[in-house]
């Protein structure tokens, strides 16, 4: 039976697919395995340098191993609560489903298989690199590309299965819609809990790298009773080529299958029950001190936008996540220990630039959420804007306002904050502020651009929209221009601070390399903003889709 | 006051569409209808500026809806069949949402929201968010959108989808008093009994291409009137009878 309800899903996945579309993706495809190909080397890098570490390197090397496993432990689990919660209960193929005479039993097994779709294949896709970075650092045979590949499977079945419990519990408790506001709440307390933690078991001074891989080693991932713990005793051994144990990938076995019965067990018992509470019920909405305002045409689109953006819980929701780990990023910044520094120089400039890399990070991230699925938030009524006498061109200027409002403001405030938190003021304030605006007009205009060239019209949950082909080239793309911009600012400093120092003052050459330098930053990100502004336009006129 | 060119429209090399051309004047109620797959919802679809033709020209009193789109769709209403909205959106903010992006002055927008919300009987929900209403308040509200701004031209798919029997009553009313006032009305429908009380000419379409145009009186004085028509014409070009 569950091949059967799985069959309209491989159908409409094998309609989809056709070689036009292949062909059409073929840069996306393109970008993923670059980016995919420059994590590995990423990894490898790093793991060879640990490996390299005098008495340490080996422990280090298997204590990054567990506590990327333990990472991947608390992602998962979270992902599957959110994403059971939205395949059993919020999905549109329940009343269908529920009103064919097919067994409850048949519709958990197949929304079981929906959930751990849907929530592991990022993981699953992001981590072959670190797999084979490991196995090609440690010469690994054969086997060992096996088993990971199966433990992995496994691992993943046992955070689906728990994620599965408890959103069928959740649910029993709340109905479907506000388990999502409560299971927010819980994820960022556990996630504070967990930084705190191990905030607190890194001493203040990490300076010494002695100190700093003392407080790794403290910090306890390794509990027997923990899935990470077991993965990692599976796989390690055949890694190190030491000797192969049965017992742990067993371990691994039974427990998938454990809390799989447990999650059906629990949809059994619940499930029934709570699709019946989830009905949609009316609900008056009071027109507050805005009540009166009436926008005009340009504002119009604006206006609404906001509303609907304070009221989709989806969408507001979002804010709490990125205003964690704004408050973490600040506090790391915070830590940094400058004056351990302060001998190295330009160590202030050389911390400046780290930390625009890293908000052109947060931009990037950031953007793909709210700029590039902007105009996909339009949803089917789309067919309002384009049957009305508003300009498409207005309409993306709108959503680019929308966008690039907030996300600027709070760029700026992040960096203003960190540069304060570093003792980092004057011409040096003034011009990392002065870049920050810069890149949040061209990721702006970039991310309302690809949003419309890529517009996903028809959608169950919008940050589905950020997670497409479309949102991961934007995401890549947008962090590519925060990259080339600074390491060409980069070279500016360096041009005007060491080449000239070494050669007395700024020859004609290093002249001409400025000013190269400061065009190429100007054209590059004013190209960022225009071309896709100009062709998502045109694609979004041409637009035949759903609608 | 709609003017269709021969116009063609094709999808993967079948055609959805081919070679209409029709005229319809003002304060005229045109109906269209036609087996499902006929070509009726794309037509209407190209009329809208939803679709581009492939051939042919479409014009909306004088402005080519391609060409002069904005100018177009300023005098157009449109009604389509399936009510997505803006979910999010009390139906009072939807209509404010609308007048403003038609440019409604403010005090004429408010008092004609008023009179919308009274006119198809949804005043008691204004302030409930969309998401809750039913096909039949959805509908409703799409009317009351489409007439805000007093449309000279209004193109209707399905008009009575979801409707119960009061609000179809009333709709046909709001139907004749505004053709009575010069809006013309172009409408799909397969309520073909409404569409022969209503229309004052009905086309059928199959495959694309306008078969037969009949006036009121015409398929008045037909044996079975528009359904016996229907069924003789369907019969005819798809041998499904």
């Amino acid at each position: 039976m569950l091949a059967l309800l799985l069959k309209p899903k491989i159908l409409s996945f094998k309609n989809s697919v056709n070689a036009g579309i292949v062909l059409r993706r073929l840069p996306f495809i393109a970008i993923g395995v670059g980016f995919w190909v420059l994590f590995y080397i990423g990894i490898y890098k790093v793991l060879s340098y640990v490996r390299g570490i005098e008495f340490f390197g080996e422990i280090l090397a298997r204590k990054l191993f567990s506590m990327t496993f333990f990472s991947l432990l608390g992602f998962l689990i979270m992902s599957s609560i959110v994403t059971a919660i939205a395949s059993f209960y919020l999905s549109k193929d329940i009343p269908l489903l529920l009103s064919k005479p097919v067994e409850i039993r048949d519709i958990l097994r197949l929304k079981t298989f929906e959930a751990f779709m849907n929530s592991s294949w990022m993981a699953l896709s992001f981590m072959p690199p670190v797999f084979i970075a490991y196995g090609i650092s440690y010469g690994a045979a054969a086997g060992y590309y096996l088993l990971i590949l199966g433990c992995f499977l496994l691992f993943s079945l046992i955070t689906a299965g728990i994620g599965i419990t408890i959103a069928h519990i959740l649910t029993r408790i709340f109905p479907a819609k506000r388990t999502r506001n409560v299971l927010l709440g819980i994820g960022i307390m556990l996630f504070l809990m967990l930084y705190f933690l191990v905030k607190a078991l890194i001493p203040q001074d990490i300076s010494a790298p002695e100190g700093f891989i003392n407080s790794i080693m403290s910090f306890k991932t390794e509990s027997p009773i923990l899935p990470s713990y077991w993965i990692t005793e599976a796989i390690f051994p055949v890694l190190k080529k030491s000797s192969f144990s049965i017992f742990y990938p067993i371990i691994l076995l039974s427990n998938a299958l454990f809390f799989l019965l447990l999650s059906e067990i629990a949809g059994l018992r619940f499930y029934r029950v709570n699709t019946e509470r989830i009905q949609p019920s009316g609900e008056r909405v009071g027109r507050g001190i805005l009540g009166r305002y009436y926008p005009e045409m340009n504002t119009a689109m604006f206006y609404k936008d906001i509303k609907t953006f304070f009221r989709d819980t989806g969408q507001w929701s979002q804010m709490f996540i990125i205003g964690v780990l704004i408050m973490i990023y600040v506090y790391n910044f915070k830590s940094i220990p400058i004056k351990a520094l302060s001998g190295f120089p330009f160590i202030k400039e050389i911390m400046v630039l780290v930390n625009l890399v890293l908000s052109g990070l947060v931009l990037s991230a950031v953007s793909a959420r709210f700029i590039y699925a902007s105009v996909s938030l339009e949803g089917q009524a789309f067919w309002i804007i384009r049957t009305s006498p508003v300009d498409i061109r207005k309409f993306l200027w709108s959503k680019f306002f929308y966008g690039f409002i907030p996300v600027t403001a709070l760029m700026l405030i992040l960096v203003f904050l960190t540069n304060l938190a570093m003792n980092v003021g004057g011409i040096l304030m003034y011009l990392s502020l002065g870049t920050v605006v810069m890149l949040c007009i061209s990721v702006s205009g970039l991310g309302t651009g690809f949003g419309a060239m890529y517009p996903k019209f028809k959608y169950e949950n919008i940050a589905s929209v950020s997670m497409s082909l479309g949102g991961m080239a934007f995401m890549l793309t947008a962090f590519s221009v925060v990259i080339a911009t600074l390491s060409l600012e980069a070279w500016i400093f360096y041009v005007y601070n060491f080449r000239a120092g070494a050669v007395g003052g700024l020859d004609f050459s290093g002249k001409i390399q400025i000013a190269a330098s400061f065009i190429l930053i100007l054209l590059m990100n004013a190209s960022a903003f225009y071309f896709p502004m100009r062709i998502g336009k045109k694609k979004l006129q041409e637009y035949t889709g759903i609608i | 006051m709609i003017t269709l060119d021969n116009i063609s429209k094709s999808f993967n090399a079948t055609h959805a569409v081919k070679n209409i051309s029709l005229t319809v004047s003002a304060g005229e109620i045109f109906g269209i209808v036609g087996p499902n797959g006929a070509g009726k919802t794309t037509t209407i679809r190209m009329m809208t500026g939803l679709l581009t033709p492939d051939e042919g020209k479409i014009l909306i009193g004088k402005y080519d809806i391609v060409n002069e789109s904005i100018k177009a769709k300023a005098i157009l209403g449109y009604v389509p069949d399936k009510a997505f909205l803006y979910e999010k959106l009390t139906a009072r903010e939807f209509l404010i949402f609308i007048s403003s992006i038609y440019s409604i002055p403010r005090n004429e927008a408010l008092s004609r929201i008023d009179e919308m919300l009274e006119l198809f009987g949804i005043k008691d929900i204004e302030d409930e968010l969309i998401e809750s209403f039913s096909q039949g308040m959805r509908q409703r509200l799409l009317f009351a959108s489409a007439l805000i701004y007093r449309p000279e031209a209004l193109l209707i798919d399905e008009p009575f989808m979801g409707l119960d029997p009061f609000g179809v009553r009333m709709l046909k009313g709001v139907m004749e008093d505004l053709s009575s006032k010069g809006v013309t009305i172009f409408l799909a429908t397969h309520s073909l009994h409404i569409a022969e009380e209503l229309c004052h000419r009905v086309g059928f379409i199959n495959k694309g291409s306008i078969i037969s145009i009949k006036t009121k009186e015409e398929i008045k004085g037909m044996e079975g009137g528009l359904e016996g028509l229907f069924l003789k014409m369907g019969g005819q070009e798809n041998n499904f009878c």
